[in-house]
């Protein structure tokens, strides 16, 4: 008996505080992260319009979208869910190598659909978004183009395919996500039955992020000891793979405390704190140190800490909330 | 903070009390839960079995009608397993074991000849084109490798999942698929793998050559397949491992019904397995690609997780295994939630079965993966909608027996936050 006055207690803050969580999410995080993305969509568009070979301007307006892409790709739902979009955007892990095939063939046949931008969200994912954009400003493989090139087309309708998702992206988080997460649980709103339904799905995104971090941007090229995986860094040809860690951990960082004060969730401050900290110590920003030992170490002791961070964060923002994480789209093999 | 968080669990503790009074108990929920499990499995071990006679002629007497009875005997095995799909993600027990008899995509060049289309080595896999059939010795991550007799321990061993590549395929139902229609060549047109019956022949008749050793693989497989059911089939029965770890926590339990159901079907069907094919317009994200076979596949998946819901399995001979179910258990919670996830159920079940007739009738399921096949992507989406429609309703069933918070248990941070930073 003697937890009934602390039970009771918890309940009233939840029942207080859950709207102004998701609208602190929704308007200090996601709308101006949607809004940063388009943005930087639009000017990769323009830049690729003026210049198509891989310049170091076109190298840092793409630099800039997949930054601004950061901010916002652990919200895999709603209209980063729509028609593929989030694999749309950034097609990876490419675990059999789709993207250098496909590209690759339509280099070769000179596949018309890069004059036809209507047309041009029916190819296969594995061709579009930053991902594809990579590899033919940095690999090899397409190294050398010319500016009156296919491949400068190419580029130049990848862009632009970007920007337009970036847009509507944008647009349909306004118009519609936005509105049906703040009005969770009124009449006529059929996608949040209730307020805990717009924090779960909110959280959910939190929890996934930090999962994707720790299993994919870092397992990947950790491998086993025996067999570290180097060429299965993300992003490793533009050598962002450290850069994405960071940014997409800022971004959760972000997300986490708009829906909960940094006082009240001392341990996930503290766990995020100490994952930033471990990251400095890392010295290859496509993480090809996990090769040797001690460098590998150094990207092992930063997944290990985001491994606790989702301890923390499930103990603290979950146990806030009396929620468990729902179903994500990676609960798959 | 500690002080608080427990004074949460002890909410959870409280709040859960009242069920007690329910009419339906958990109990009986999870026996039905886990007898159905005994008979899909127990349906997947004799359908396997059947498969292992076909086989076991296809490799003594080879002729092309023997070949078709061995392919006929896997399509049939496929229907119970299929089904037993929604055990996995929710039991440990399954999910551990269940990447040795159904492990996708698969590398298949690691096994058998391919064609030249399917490309060499890649930055992801070394092995992608070892063939170990028409190689006795091979170096494996710098190991030299006898290979001269095919065993199921060699596969089971050393080449599943070779240099710990997902995709190094070497054991279960894709492996034995491929062995029995080979690639599937006609692209996003119609049609399956065409191996031809000579690639088991004798003497001057065998094809694309090795085909004693092809045999020798093929009844490895089919052999290992038939042990591994036999194991699992074990664990459900009465006293069997997953049977009483299920029934240890029956919170626990129900929690991992319901998150087999959600799991399979948001994350796993329809998004790895049918949103992404769409998204890739690529034939080889078929998850039955060299038979064809992937419509009844996702079919058979969908039927696997309402029969977990509605507590009732029709078995390969008729037989009904049902009992008190999940369903019933909701009901009482919140007969809204329950209504609504059995309309959403059968609306996937109906959206399945609108592809499997259309995929019957001729238009196959990588027709529909073709680049701008507005038809053939409306068919699967409308099926990956439904799941995620679905899923919601799970979700919704979970929050309606107040299990929500059961997923902490066993996390370090609620049960001990101080070991966090130790």
């Amino acid at each position: 008996m003697r937890f009934l006055p602390a039970a009771a207690l918890i309940l009233s803050l939840t029942a207080t505080t859950a709207t102004a969580d998701v609208a602190d999410a929704v308007e200090q995080e996601i709308l101006p992260g949607t809004a940063a993305f388009a943005g930087a969509a639009e000017a990769l568009q323009v830049q690729a319009g003026a210049t198509c070979t891989p310049t170091p301007e076109l190298e840092a307006a793409w630099n800039d979208a997949f930054d601004a892409w950061m901010g916002v790709s652990h919200l895999r739902f709603g209209p980063l869910e729509v028609d593929g979009r989030v694999n749309a955007i950034a097609f990876w892990p490419d675990k059999k190598g789709f993207t250098p095939r496909m590209l690759g063939q339509m280099v070769a046949d000179a596949d018309e659909i890069v004059d036809q931008p209507d047309e041009f969200h029916e190819l296969s994912v594995a061709a579009r978004g930053l991902f594809a954009l990579e590899y033919l400003l940095y690999d090899d493989q397409f190294a050398g183009y010319e500016a009156d090139s296919y491949t400068c087309r190419l580029v130049q309708a990848i862009s632009a395919d970007l920007a337009r998702m970036a847009e509507e992206i944008d647009q349909e988080w306004h118009d519609e996500a936005a509105p049906a997460l703040l009005s969770a649980g009124e009449a006529g709103n059929t996608t949040y039955l209730d307020r805990d339904e717009a924090v779960r799905v909110l959280y959910t995104s939190l929890l996934s992020g930090l999962e994707f971090t720790a299993d994919s941007r870092l397992g990947r090229p950790l491998g086993t000891f025996d067999r570290p995986r180097a060429s299965r860094a993300e992003a490793r040809r533009s050598g962002r793979s450290l850069r994405n860690v960071t940014l997409s951990l800022e971004a959760l960082q972000g997300l986490a405390r708009a829906l909960m004060a940094p006082e009240a969730m001392p341990q996930s401050e503290a766990a995020f704190a100490s994952v930033f900290e471990a990251i400095e110590a890392v010295e290859t920003p496509d993480l090809s140190q996990v090769d040797d030992i001690s460098g590998r170490l150094k990207v092992e002791i930063v997944q290990q800490r985001v491994q606790l961070l989702r301890r923390s964060v499930e103990g603290e923002v979950g146990g806030h909330f009396g929620l468990s994480a729902g179903f994500n789209s990676a609960d798959g093999d | 903070m500690t002080r608080i968080l427990k004074a949460a669990l002890a909410t959870t503790a409280l709040v859960a009390a009242p069920s007690l009074a329910l009419a339906v108990e958990k109990a009986e929920v999870l026996d039905t839960y886990a007898d159905i499990a005994a008979a899909a499995y127990g349906d997947s071990l004799s359908t396997a079995k059947t498969l292992q006679a076909a086989v076991d002629e296809l490799i003594a007497n080879p002729s092309a009608e023997a070949l078709e009875a061995a392919k006929a005997a896997w399509l049939e095995a496929r229907v119970p397993y299929q089904q037993t799909e929604a055990y996995r993600f929710g039991n440990a027990i399954v999910d551990d074991w269940e990447g040795k008899v159904n492990a996708w995509p698969l590398d298949e060049g690691l096994i058998d000849y391919v064609d030249a289309s399917y490309g060499g080595a890649t930055d992801e896999n070394e092995y992608a084109v070892l063939n170990v059939i028409a190689n006795p010795t091979f170096t494996l991550s710098g190991e030299e490798v006898d290979a001269a007799a095919i065993t199921p321990e060699l596969l089971e061993s050393t080449l599943h999942e070779a240099d710990a590549v997902e995709a190094n395929v070497a054991t279960g139902y894709h492996a034995i698929e491929f062995l029995l229609w080979g690639q599937d060549l006609h692209g996003t047109e119609k049609g399956a793998g065409e191996r031809s019956w000579t690639d088991y022949a004798a003497g001057d008749d065998c094809t694309n050559g090795h085909c004693d050793r092809r045999g020798e693989y093929l009844k490895a497989a089919t052999d290992l397949l038939v042990s591994d059911l036999e194991w699992m089939a074990g664990q459900w029965a009465e006293g069997g491992e997953a049977r009483e770890t299920l029934m240890a926590d029956e919170d626990a339990g129900i929690v991992a019904m319901l998150t087999g159901m959600g799991s399979l079907s948001y994350g796993e069907q329809a998004g790895e397995r049918m949103k992404l094919g769409v998204l890739l317009n690529d034939p080889e994200e078929e998850h039955d690609c060299f038979s064809d076979n992937t419509h009844n596949s996702h079919y058979y998946d969908g039927l696997g997780i309402r029969n977990v819901y509605f507590g009732s399995y029709t078995g390969v001979d008729g037989t009904v295994t049902e009992g008190p179910s999940l369903s019933d258990l909701v009901a009482e919670a919140d007969a809204d939630v329950d209504a609504t996830l059995k309309a959403d159920i059968s609306d996937t079940m109906f959206k399945l079965a609108t592809l499997k007739s259309a995929a019957e009738a001729g238009f196959s399921y990588d027709m529909m993966l073709e680049r701008g096949n507005e038809k053939g992507e409306a068919l699967i989406m409308d099926a990956v909608d439904a799941l995620v429609t679905q899923t919601r309703g799970i979700e919704r069933a979970v929050t309606a027996l107040e299990l929500d918070q059961i997923g902490f248990e066993g996390s370090d941070s609620l049960d001990n936050p101080d070991a966090v930073f130790e």
